[in-house]
């Protein structure tokens, strides 16, 4: 019965192409007004129109026609993977050029940025639980919860039923909340639901009703980009050479066989403790090195004896403390920008974190200066030494045993936070287990290794942490 | 005779609305040894500390071999160099050795090669009777050893004159003449000192002359003999005879 459903909606579902005049497309000119190298924003999480295949390897619907497209137009294709939710906050800070992650057109978009032709037509379906017969159309939503993500058109659709919306980060977590029984159904888009359906063996939901509005998928680049003769022409020379057409068959009516668990581990562990070595543990060191620097340059400024410098460092640790860290990523990555100053991924998250160590460890650096005895300080200033002296070799080095055990739990602490970085575009190890549970639903298995690796890495620092103490303990009478 | 090694002039100072150093007026000449004394609270061991700055003052002056004592930065830095101190809690730096206690100030401060330092420190852990200690911890050792250590420290930047605020108060019984000892045994080199101390065996063996105080006030110098015996004022008449008695 199911496959005879998906067999009509399919057949229904005809993919559309509107009639753009195929005119302005000229071969012998290259991209006129495109950059070289095309940067595309996308999901890479949104199975299947953007995610990851089992070799890590980006792949989906999106992807190939972005693929096409810049081949048509003679420009390289470079992908910047972006959770949907930040996708028009770093379409406007010029991460990327065009976003291609199934965009819906609506009047409202289309005013704020410039919107190619369509080059994939949809409308939306409404899924529930398997076991839910009271839900049977878009009007049954009226009080119910449904899943959706936040900035989606879908979102909206499901709000004008009277539906309550519980935001989630993507289809993938829409579906898990929605097999998982935290919601009562959700609205999205057709053909993702039906590759799910094709691709999943034993789904759990069912699709009930069709929302009457077309949906047209589109191209989004800034407003007065200029790329829009460029994009609209290949799009409508896919269209007419089918290329179109072939990939919607690649991904909507051939059916994909779902790894096992056990091949998903096998897959993606290498995959995830390459995201480790190269991005967390580096993010890490190199924010924990820079942020205790911050730390004892602002520790010291709390205990000065200068009115106007005492306030500074209170109100740099107190902003710090006082605000989430999640907030000092998202104002660095996303507000700067805003600003005229982009930092891209990798050193924002850098910076974001040591700013947070800093705050943090110059309070822990305080204290362990401050519960040293005076004369230890009055010993060093008669004989001779300056404050900077003082400081290096006699103060610090004991402050050190104070400071260890609970600059160790900022350090740990810190390794868990990096997996912050991955809402502003880092692939560091939770970006890695979300790509690689994005299109299967192996949410246990994925998370789980990732949880290994946070621990692993934990483990090895307690180890190192135990030895410094030792160490720094030896002048203590037992 | 020149001029006072240490000289200070209508000295004050105050704690919040304690009167703590009341119109100082004290000279300690080159190789004489000075005892202060006077009952707690009396301001002996605030004016032990002004004399190298490690506490304020609000007015009068103090001058060291003829130069003011600078405010602040290297030149005070420099100038405490000369006056070494000696501390009733040792102070001795808890992290480093004996040895490495000796020789930080000569190698940091005063840029001495290594090996020089701890040639120098040796000797000098040697005249106080600590050498077979060099490699421990000030943890390791006892409170009379740790503050014989704290005066090779002091000696081994040289200084013009040394001052011992209560040296002996922390220690047991058994201890403190380890460090009368090496005391008595600096006076007789030669050395510059005040002493804030309540030893009247040291005063009547090595000092030339005791100082008493009361209330921020110096109120009474002379030698410790006529001093024990004869004291002039109430106030230390009454202090002998607390302290005597025991």
């Amino acid at each position: 019965m199911k496959r005879t459903v998906v067999a009509a909606l399919t057949a229904i579902l005809a993919l559309v192409m509107v009639a753009a005049p195929a005119t302005a497309y000229d071969k012998s000119s290259p991209a006129a007004g495109l950059p070289p190298v095309l940067k595309v924003g996308t999901e890479g999480v949104y199975s299947p129109f953007s995610y990851h295949d089992p070799s890590g390897k980006l792949t989906g619907f999106d992807i190939d026609v972005m693929n096409a497209i810049g081949k048509k137009l003679g420009v390289q294709v470079q992908y910047v993977e972006t959770p949907w939710d930040s996708m028009f906050a770093a379409l406007g800070a010029q991460r990327f050029d065009v976003v291609a992650n199934e965009v819906t057109f609506n009047d409202e978009r289309n005013g704020l940025y410039d919107l190619s032709d369509p080059y994939v037509e949809t409308t939306g379906v409404v899924v529930v639980a398997d076991d839910n017969s009271t839900i049977k159309s878009l009007a049954d939503l009226k009080g119910k919860k449904t899943a959706e993500n936040l900035t989606s058109n879908w979102s909206e659709v499901a709000k004008g039923a009277g539906a309550t919306i519980v935001g989630v980060d993507g289809m993938t977590e829409a579906l898990a909340n929605l097999r998982q029984g935290r919601v009562d159904a959700l609205v999205n888009d057709k053909l993702a639901i039906q590759n799910y359906l094709a691709t999943t063996k034993n789904p759990g939901v069912k699709v009930v009703a069709q929302t009457d509005d077309v949906s047209r998928s589109v191209l989004a680049a800034r407003k007065g980009s200029g790329y829009l003769p460029q994009l609209n022409s290949a799009i409508a020379a896919l269209k007419a050479d089918g290329t179109l057409t072939s990939i919607y068959d690649k991904y909507f009516t051939a059916k994909v066989a779902a790894p096992t668990t056990w091949e998903l581990v096998r897959n993606n562990a290498w995959p995830m403790l390459r995201a480790t070595i190269t991005n967390t543990i580096p993010l890490t060191i190199i924010s924990f090195a820079i942020g205790l620097v911050i730390a004892l340059v602002v520790g010291l400024a709390r205990m000065s004896s200068q009115p106007v410098v005492t306030g500074l460092a209170r109100l740099y640790i107190s902003v710090i403390r006082g605000t989430p860290l999640l907030v000092q990523l998202f104002i660095i990555f996303y507000a700067l920008p805003q600003l005229g100053i982009k930092i891209n991924p990798f050193p924002a998250a850098i910076i974001a974190f040591s700013l947070n160590v800093g705050g943090y460890a110059a309070e822990i650096i305080r204290s362990a200066v401050q519960s040293l005895p005076r004369g230890q300080w009055e010993a060093a200033s008669t004989i001779g030494m300056n404050y900077a002296t003082t400081l290096r070799r006699v103060i610090l080095p004991q402050a050190a045993r104070t400071a260890v055990p609970p600059l160790s739990n900022t350090l740990i602490s810190l390794v868990k936070d990096t997996s912050l970085a991955s809402t502003i575009l880092v692939v560091e190890l939770l970006r890695q287990a979300q790509i690689a549970a994005a299109p299967t639903f192996q949410f246990f298995a994925m998370y789980g290794v990732a949880a290994l690796y946070y621990w692993v890495i934990c483990l090895a620092l307690s180890a190192v942490q135990s030895r410094t103490e030792t160490r720094l303990n030896r002048f203590v009478a037992a | 005779m020149g001029d006072p090694l240490v000289l200070m002039k209508d000295v004050n100072k105050h704690f919040g609305d304690l009167h703590v150093l009341q119109d100082i007026n004290l000279g300690v000449d080159k190789g004489e040894v000075v005892i202060v004394i006077g009952p707690s609270g009396s301001g002996k061991s605030t004016l032990c500390r002004t004399i190298n700055r490690l506490e304020t003052f609000e007015s009068g002056t103090i001058t060291i071999d003829g130069r003011p004592l600078p405010e602040e930065g290297k030149a005070l830095a420099e100038l405490r160099a000369d006056v070494g101190m000696v501390f009733q809690s040792f102070n001795l730096f808890a992290h480093k050795t004996i040895l490495e206690n000796v020789t930080l100030g000569p190698v940091k401060v005063r840029k001495m090669s290594k090996a020089d330092a701890d040639k120098h420190a040796i000797a000098l852990l040697e005249r106080v009777g600590v050498a077979h200690q060099a490699d421990k911890y000030p943890a390791q050792l006892s409170g009379g050893q740790q503050q014989r250590v704290a005066i090779a420290r002091s000696l081994a930047m040289n200084p013009k004159v040394m001052l011992f605020d209560e040296p002996t108060s922390a220690l047991d019984p058994e201890m403190i003449n380890e460090v009368l000892d090496v005391m008595v045994e600096l006076a007789k080199e030669g050395m510059t000192m005040v002493v804030v101390t309540h030893e009247m065996g040291f005063a009547r063996k090595a000092a030339n002359r005791v100082v008493f105080m009361a209330d921020g006030q110096i109120r009474e110098q002379s030698t410790p003999e006529d001093f024990f015996t004869h004291p002039t004022s109430d106030r230390a008449k009454d202090f002998l005879g607390k302290i005597l008695t025991h």
